[in-house]
């Protein structure tokens, strides 16, 4: 049998353990318990159907995979999931898009033509940024981005 | 300093830490927190100073202690409040995460920046205050008991604690040592209302790969190693009865999916410690234990068990011997080592073999009849000392070469003295050695193959074939040492395996033993 030794009887404590590792079964430990706290994009686990993709594609955290996705997305990626590697990720792929981060105004700015003055300070010229709250891009003219705002960290 | 909870606390001081503690979940949640927040803590340090609670050890346990009771409370008043909805977790989140801070700052606040110890010291205090709280909700509220806060109070200081930071880093392995010491102290058979985030706890990416990859000289590996016997002692009882409920059913398979990312990424520390593993494991679970006997050193290569005609003896690896922790031997009895050093060294005198099983055993009960560990430590030990005779005589372990020896009449005698029960468990014993090529796997594999030749009993056959077989009809993945003796047994004329009752004793058996045979050979064995 699957017993080779035959069932020994479980003693008082034992029956215990059992009881309450039922109890504990109940309200087992959720994936967020265990994760920062996700102020925007919480997780909901709920049953998907089976024909739908379970698991995200493997490649999924490459660098590569976040080159190919669209500005909205990395944008969406880049507000909406604070403090995680998808965030990384995003301000990269931003980067190599010649985006440029402003911390004082924490929005990110690109370049429409070349600027009209060039300090060792500032620049000032026209500039696309993209506006969070309302969600679209915009377009800026005249605009003066001192460079002590300018994120330039090189990420690895 | 008192132990928590045994001496009443001061007049005022609930209310203190109570308003404290408010003042802080305030702080921590504040906007600017990430740019401020040296500023903010020091603060806030400075102001527990100043209020007294600070001032000795005793207190400082007491206001850990009784904010831990307090985020404790708070959570269960949120989980059990109906009206929360989907809300009630994040809640929960948002004060444990407040407190775990404290801690955090609090420790690493402590004591000059270069002293460590002080560091250390606070955080053992604190974790083994917070497993006081934990050991005692669970008493008081049985089936009531909520695993959330303790869950999110270990994982997220353990994560601060584990990022990168100079002064962390300096005290990354005692700090460790100080969450074992405390995981150690809600293992599952204390807390079994803990068990499953226990599980999560120990087998978290972070902790595994601090503990088994980043401390240096392997120093974390005997400290997941008494988890890791921690869960199995827990499991053993129920698992050996083989009547699983959904509770522990699914409690078995996240301790399978915790083995099997050891033996995909740690195959190493699963080869030293298989000899204690196997020891807690009950003989019934097969895959348990065949998930830790599969494991082998990332650098050798397995010559493939079905090549024809491959000569086991001539593998340079069969040289070697594995790295057996931690240490076995103790498991003997010192009068009984005494005269089985003797035996081995005289072969005399014969009433050793006659009282062999009276040591052995310990109960008249069937099921519990005998002391598994000292049968497993036995048999490992008699080996070892049968390598090391045959290699002092310039020799390698073959059919041979073990014939005739002090270390093949204790087997022989035992294999014949025992009852079936203790036959069972003497032969696990043995199967349990057959892994990757090494020397103890050439050696059992040998002794274990002479054995089943040089007996007339059939029952005796029979059930080295039943330990060798029932370790191969579950899925993969099987031990390389044991296919090898298996397609040794059935292929080498000498054992005359098909001729056996036993193989036709059945018609499903025979059927089973054909298709193990397809797939051990190319041939079908006529």
């Amino acid at each position: 049998g699957v017993a080779p030794l035959g069932p020994i009887s479980l003693g008082q404590d034992k029956v215990y353990q059992l009881r309450m590792l039922e109890s504990a079964y109940k309200h087992m430990p959720e994936p967020s318990d265990s994760e920062k706290v996700r102020p925007y994009l919480q997780r909901t686990p709920y049953p998907t159907p089976p024909y739908h993709p379970q698991h995200s594609p493997s490649h999924m955290d490459s660098y590569d995979f976040y080159q190919r996705l669209s500005i909205e997305t990395l944008f969406f990626i880049f507000y909406y999931m604070e403090g995680t590697k998808a965030q990384y990720m995003a301000a990269k792929a931003l980067k190599k898009l010649s985006w440029r981060f402003h911390t004082k105004y924490m929005t990110w700015f690109q370049r429409l033509e070349e600027p009209n003055t060039i300090t060792d300070d500032y620049e000032m010229g026209t500039y696309i940024y993209f506006d969070y709250e309302k969600w679209a891009q915009r377009k800026k003219d005249g605009f003066t981005f001192e460079y002590r705002y300018l994120e330039d960290r090189d990420l690895p | 300093p008192g132990t928590t909870g045994e001496l009443e606390d001061p007049p005022g001081l609930y209310e203190k830490v109570e308003y404290l503690l408010s003042e802080w979940v305030r702080h921590f949640h504040q906007p600017g927190l990430l740019r401020d927040g040296d500023k903010i803590y020091a603060a806030y340090v400075a102001r527990l100073q100043q209020q007294g609670i600070l001032k000795n050890d005793d207190l400082i346990q007491r206001f850990f202690r009784i904010s831990m009771e307090m985020c404790v409370e708070l959570c269960y008043r949120t989980l059990n409040d109906p009206v929360n909805g989907g809300m009630s977790r994040p809640k929960c989140y948002h004060t444990m995460d407040a407190f775990v801070k404290l801690v955090v700052v609090l420790v690493r606040y402590s004591g000059e920046s270069s002293n460590t110890l002080a560091k250390v010291n606070l955080l053992n205090k604190v974790l083994l205050t917070v497993t006081q709280v934990l050991l005692a909700d669970h008493e008081k509220r049985q089936v009531e008991f909520h695993q959330l806060p303790y869950h999110r109070f270990f994982i997220m200081i353990l994560n601060d604690l584990c990022s990168p930071d100079p002064v962390f880093d300096a005290i990354n392995f005692p700090v460790l040592q100080c969450f074992c010491t405390a995981y150690h102290m809600v293992r599952p058979s204390k807390a079994p209302g803990f068990a499953y985030t226990w599980l999560e706890l120990i087998s978290h990416r972070v902790f595994v790969s601090k503990l088994l990859l980043q401390t240096p000289q392997q120093k974390g590996w005997p400290l997941f190693h008494q988890l890791l016997i921690d869960v199995f002692k827990f499991l053993s009882p129920f698992l050996r009865n083989a009547e699983l409920v959904k509770p522990t059913q699914t409690l078995y398979k996240g301790t399978l999916r915790v083995l099997l990312v050891l033996l995909h990424d740690f195959p190493e520390f699963l080869c030293d410690y298989h000899f204690s593993f196997c020891d807690v494991i009950p003989p019934n679970c097969i895959q348990m234990r065949n998930l830790i006997l599969s494991a082998f050193p990332r650098n050798m290569r397995l010559p493939d068990p079905f090549t024809p005609n491959l000569k086991v003896e001539l593998l340079p690896d069969i040289q070697n011997a594995p790295r057996i922790l931690p240490a076995y031997i103790q498991l003997i009895i010192p009068d009984l080592k005494k005269n089985l050093d003797n035996y081995i060294k005289t072969r005399a005198p014969v009433t050793f073999l006659q009282e062999l099983r009276g040591h052995l055993q310990i109960s008249s009960e069937p099921g519990k009849q005998y002391n598994s560990s000292l049968i497993n430590a036995l048999v490992l030990y008699v080996g070892t000392q049968a390598i090391a005779f045959i290699h002092s005589k310039s020799g390698t372990p073959s059919p041979t070469t073990i014939a005739h020896t002090a270390h093949m009449d204790i087997f022989q005698h035992l294999v014949v003295d025992l009852d079936t029960e203790g036959r069972y468990l003497f032969l696990n014993a043995i199967a349990n050695q057959l892994r990757y090529p090494n020397s103890h796997t050439h050696f059992f594999s040998c002794a274990l193959l002479s054995l089943f030749a040089e007996t007339n009993h059939e029952a005796i056959q029979e059930q080295i074939t039943r330990v060798l077989l029932e370790r191969l009809i579950v899925n993969r993945p099987h031990p390389w040492g044991l296919l090898i003796t298996f397609i040794d047994l059935i292929k080498n004329p000498t054992y005359n395996f098909w001729k056996h009752d036993f193989v036709h004793c059945a018609p499903e058996i025979e059927r089973l033993f054909e298709s193990v045979a397809k797939s051990c050979m190319q041939k079908q064995p006529t």
